[in-house]
């Protein structure tokens, strides 16, 4: 097998002295490509796991490699630097509101342009044709001097998506970006991610809240429970029993379509 | 998989001399002594304030004049602090319904009374030289069995506010500051001539109706004065203020220096702001030569307004989305165009309308300001008033209340469109 | 998610706007032309600005052409280019067109930077004539700021430390009609003159906001009449600032009357108090309405358990923030005669006495600052 993409070692994130513990001893692999789906009850430590990996979230203790580089060991300033080759999406969108599409997807670039240019609002022209570009990828194109709040919740992440494609990234996070819109939105803003995955060979780390969808896209998942990993395999493995290990004796399943 | 993990970490963790454990220590200690002081604090506080009001009352009745003392200090000081520490453990305090908390048994059952006796026994030897409520639990509620618990009604049906203590405390504060209000602040006389003597401001109204229309070319030029006074002040006051806040921003602030210039700031400013600007213009028109009237007048304003508006803009920087900022940092930025990105598109708009604001209340102020001499409209009103001009009077009045009603229309029509 | 006008009006709307945003730009270019005609007062013919409007005298054809100039200057802006009028009310003067790519790409879209716009230009102009005649109008001089007066360092030397020796014991020389006070008393006076102004302010702004608030009075002729009577009222009574108030109730009770004090905080707490509550009212969840209508309850019952309960943690808030505001003013409404610690403040400072004044700051400052921090602490607990 060849070297794995990323390595998580006994990461455990501990918050309040000690006394929370949001991620205990986790360990797993993850192959260059993989779509891999992160699922658990909220407050399971979905979130903080993914933001340890860009180091949103500093973890307590435990290594993460990617692509074989310790990023627990690097700098801040390394840090920021390495995040470009890092897109992230997010379950509320977070876009700046009150500016237009064509902004927020130009922010993506921040990392690779000097700063004096990027704080009088200057983006070289190559990078304005690749957020055009990116935004005719997601269908949005129309939209690009649109105000962000002006649009629908599904188009909103697309811009979201948009935005982490002009990192040209490596590794994409996302952050239950599907939990905030309707069961028919859902599948076309995945279905952009999993083309990310599969045509740019983006390797994906997706927390989800429905176990169908993980199904219908992860090639492998792994389950949270209260911050300990109870599942790893493929999706096909998880069976009745299992489910109600990971959701509790009381869940069901809901299908969605 | 490794369920392994909490006795790995408990084993790592070293003993008593670790300095984790030290911290954690004091950390813990010092958040239960906070929270223990300041429901101690409240609840001696609130007693001896309820105690000197009801003197203060009982003393004017009776004799007419002001005092606050019907018996020694001493048996003040221990009278107030038993109270307070009786009623701490033999009922829900004021200070207990303030941190939504009661006292409950370990098991979470009703105390029982020989439990209650004691945590009011030693309370007195934990909570009042301080050190007591350092560990956790606390002396005093360790050795009586009790603990405070988050206040939950499940389970039981409410009782009504007369017969809960706190009900009581708080009717009988209110009901005796109000009879100590009214006896202090309103005489006999006073009231029968707001009843018979409305006639006395005939002279007011009339002009109303009939204005001096001599002054009026004057009195626009104060009105300009005033008008730019108060935009002077509040473009001065950004300068200063929109810098100043992201100081003030306790979000923005971390570490123990950042922390320290944040309390510095805070606490200047509020000071700042507890001086109306009256008297800060009294204090101008010392510093600067009286013949600078005005300029007297927008230093106080703009005193005042610096430290209204840095407190305004820092709440809103407090309460900006974290998510955007994530969302900057995630792509690689560094903390200018963190700033640039995600902080200051969400503050322009609410910034732009308080200063709005702030010039609306500017204006008002800048015609009281005038009173004392800091120039504009408000000049000209104080010296027909002291002539008893009353026409006059009633006629700059007139022209304050018009353009204070009209700058009110336009800065509230502005900062709905803002919004 | 812009609402479009209703298109019935749609042509008489936009001519109302095209007016409005004409009347703007006139506007300001009579504001231009005032600010041209200070400075050449000042710097032509060195005359005295204090002489302004009397010295400048226009020929009979003067005002006729300065109103007729500007309205002209107005139109041709308006015509040229886009004038801030029309920015402001965010008239188009472009008809739409399909998206091109290229276009896109160039970034013709994206519109000239502001500072190369009419409107743009004619902005930062406005701002930099509005600093200039700001400097000049107020008379700053940073000299004089720089520099204090001789009495002003007096002031300093004596105000600090603050001389606290009638705090509780009362000053001899300082009485209010016949009676001692300490800084003490004063204050006490202070607080509950605040304090009856708010509960009484209070107390008939509850009432009263309800009948200011839109969705309770109905849509009937009759609701239309009640809402504008009680809304002008507010509107009206809270433009006339506290200190006018008191002084018309100075007049009307006694000057130095804590009582003339009250009253006047009282009539702005009401007006502020009515608005801030009916606002409140007016921005309620429907859906609760809705659930006792349809169970047949009548208005009262609406009030008492749909509104009532989802506003009166609110209610608290701002009285609270009234509270506090009335405090502040307290301790200066007996500039006009409105009683309490202003007395002293005022006493002193036309005595010169510097160290007590600064003992009467330093008290006002400690309570003000304790209520603020007070009602912050408990407006957070209930909202």
């Amino acid at each position: 097998m060849a070297e794995p993409y990323l390595v998580v070692e006994h990461l455990t994130k501990v918050y309040e002295r000690g006394h929370v513990v949001a991620l205990k001893d986790l360990s797993f692999e993850v192959q260059k490509g993989e779509f891999l789906v992160i699922i658990g009850l909220s407050g399971s430590g979905k979130s903080t796991l993914l933001r340890c990996i860009n180091r949103l979230i500093e973890p307590t203790k435990g290594r993460i490699f990617i692509d074989g580089v310790e990023i627990t060991k690097l700098s801040p300033r390394q840090m920021r630097k390495f995040r470009r080759k890092i897109g992230m999406i997010f379950q509320h969108f977070n876009l700046i509101k009150r500016a237009t599409v064509m902004t927020n997807v130009l922010t993506g670039r921040l990392g690779y342009i000097p700063t004096w240019k990027t704080l009088f609002g200057i983006f070289p022209r190559n990078d304005r044709e690749l957020a055009l570009r990116n935004l005719e990828r997601v269908g949005l194109l129309e939209k690009a001097y649109v105000r962000a709040d002006e649009l629908s919740g599904g188009q909103q992440q697309r811009v979201g998506i948009a935005r982490a494609l002009m990192q040209q990234p490596e590794l994409l996070l996302a952050d239950e970006p599907v939990s905030a819109l309707d069961p028919a939105t859902s599948h076309s803003v995945m279905q952009y991610i999993e083309q990310m995955n599969q045509e740019d060979g983006v390797t994906v780390l997706a927390s989800l809240h429905f176990l169908s969808l993980a199904r219908r896209y992860g090639t492998r998942i792994i389950a949270l429970k209260d911050g300990e990993l109870v599942f790893d395999g493929a999706p096909e493995e998880i069976d009745d029993q299992k489910f109600k290990e990971i959701y509790g004796e009381e869940a069901e399943e809901v299908e969605i379509r | 998989m490794p369920p392994k993990y909490p006795e790995t970490y408990l084993r790592e963790k070293p003993s008593w001399m670790a300095w984790e454990r030290i911290a954690d220590f004091l950390y813990f200690g010092f958040k239960t002594l906070g929270k223990r002081l300041s429901i101690a604090l409240l609840d001696v506080g609130g007693i001896a304030i309820l105690w000197i009001l009801t003197s203060y009352v009982i003393i004017r009745l009776s004799t007419g004049e002001i005092g606050y003392a019907l018996v020694p200090w001493w048996t003040f000081g221990i009278g107030v602090v038993e109270i307070a520490a009786l009623w701490e453990s033999f009922g829900r305090s004021f200070g207990h319904r303030v941190a939504r908390l009661e006292l409950r048994r370990g098991d979470g059952g009703d105390p029982a009374l020989h439990q209650r006796f004691v945590h009011w026994l030693l309370w007195h030897v934990s909570v009042l030289p301080l050190v007591g409520l350092l560990p956790t639990p606390p002396l005093h509620e360790r050795a009586s069995g009790l603990a405070l618990r988050p206040f939950t009604m499940e389970g039981r049906t409410p009782k009504p506010w007369w017969r809960t203590s706190t009900g009581l405390y708080v009717a009988w504060l209110l009901g005796i500051s109000v009879v100590a209000a009214v006896s202090v602040t309103i005489s006999w006389e006073d009231l029968v001539r707001l009843f018979t003597n409305a006639g006395s401001t005939a002279k007011f109204w009339r002009s109303f109706f009939s204005p001096d229309t001599s002054i009026i070319v004057k009195t626009v030029r104060a009105l300009v004065v005033t008008v730019f006074m108060a935009m002077t002040a509040t473009a001065f006051a950004v300068m200063v203020a929109v810098p100043l806040s992201f100081f003030a921003a306790r979000n923005l602030m971390r570490g123990l220096i950042g922390r320290s210039i944040y309390t510095v700031i805070r606490v200047a400013m509020s000071i700042i702001r507890s001086i109306e600007p009256v008297v800060w213009a009294i204090f101008f028109l010392v510093w600067v030569r009286v013949e600078l009237a005005p300029f007297a007048g927008v230093l106080a304003l703009f005193v005042h307004s610096v430290s209204d508006l840095t407190k305004l803009y820092a709440e809103r920087l407090e309460s900006i989305d974290p998510g955007l900022i994530e969302a900057i940092a995630a792509t690689g930025a560094n903390r200018l165009q963190v700033l640039r990105y995600a902080v200051i598109p969400q503050i322009v708009n609410p910034y732009i309308s308080f200063t709005l604001y702030r010039w609306d209340i500017n204006i008002r102020m800048a015609t009281v300001v005038g009173v004392v001499g800091g120039g504009g409209i408000g000049q000209d009103l104080f010296f027909y008033l002291k002539g008893n001009l009353w026409t006059q009077a009633g006629t700059v009045m007139l022209f304050i209340i018009a353009l204070v009603w009209a700058i009110d229309y336009f800065s509230a029509r502005l900062r709905a469109k803002l919004a | 998610m812009n609402e479009s006008p209703p298109k019935k009006n749609h042509r008489a709307t936009r001519i109302r706007r095209r007016l409005l945003a004409l009347f703007i730009d006139w506007l300001t270019w009579g504001y231009v032309a005032y600010g041209v005609m200070y400075f050449l007062n000042d710097y032509w013919w060195r005359i005295p600005l204090e002489r302004f409007y009397t010295t400048l005298t226009l020929p009979p054809w003067g005002w006729p052409a300065a109103v007729l100039g500007t309205l002209a200057m107005a139109m041709i802006c308006q015509v040229t280019g886009y004038s801030l009028g029309e920015r402001a009310l965010k008239l188009e003067m472009k008809e739409e067109r399909p998206l091109n790519k290229e276009e896109l790409l160039m970034g013709r879209a994206m519109g000239k930077p502001f500072w190369r716009t009419q409107w743009g230009v004619m902005a930062v102009f406005l701002l930099a004539l509005t600093v200039a005649l700001g400097w000049h109008i107020v008379k700053i001089d940073i000299e004089a700021l720089l520099r204090p007066s001789r009495r002003a360092r007096e002031m300093l030397g004596e105000i600090f430390p603050p001389d606290f020796r009638y705090f509780f014991a009362s000053d001899p020389a300082f009485e209010l009609r016949g009676l001692p006070y300490s800084i003490l008393d004063l204050m006490m006076v202070t607080i509950f003159m605040a304090l009856l102004a708010t509960v009484l302010g209070a107390a008939v702004a509850l009432p009263l906001s309800f009948f200011g608030a839109r969705n309770i009075m109905g849509f009937s002729p009759a609701g239309w009449f009640v809402y504008g009577i009680v809304r002008g009222f507010f509107n009206v009574f809270r433009s006339i600032e506290t200190m006018l108030w008191a002084v018309v109730f100075a007049i009307w009770i006694r000057w130095g009357s804590p009582l003339a004090g009250i009253m006047a905080l009282t009539i702005h707490t009401v007006a502020a108090l009515g608005k801030l509550y009916s606002e409140q009212v007016e921005g309620i969840d429907p859906g609760p309405v809705e659930a006792v209508v349809a169970a047949g309850g009548d208005r009262l019952e609406v009030i008492r358990y749909a509104v009532l309960p989802q506003v009166v943690p609110s209610f608290w808030a701002f009285t609270l923030y009234r509270w506090d505001i009335n405090v502040r003013m307290s301790t200066v409404i007996a500039l006009v005669g409105g009683g309490g610690i202003g007395d002293m403040l005022f006493y002193y400072k036309n005595e010169g006495q510097w160290a007590l004044l600064g003992a009467v700051v330093a008290t006002i400052v400690a309570v003000v600052w304790a209520m603020d921090y007070l009602s912050g602490r408990l407006r957070e607990r209930i909202t």
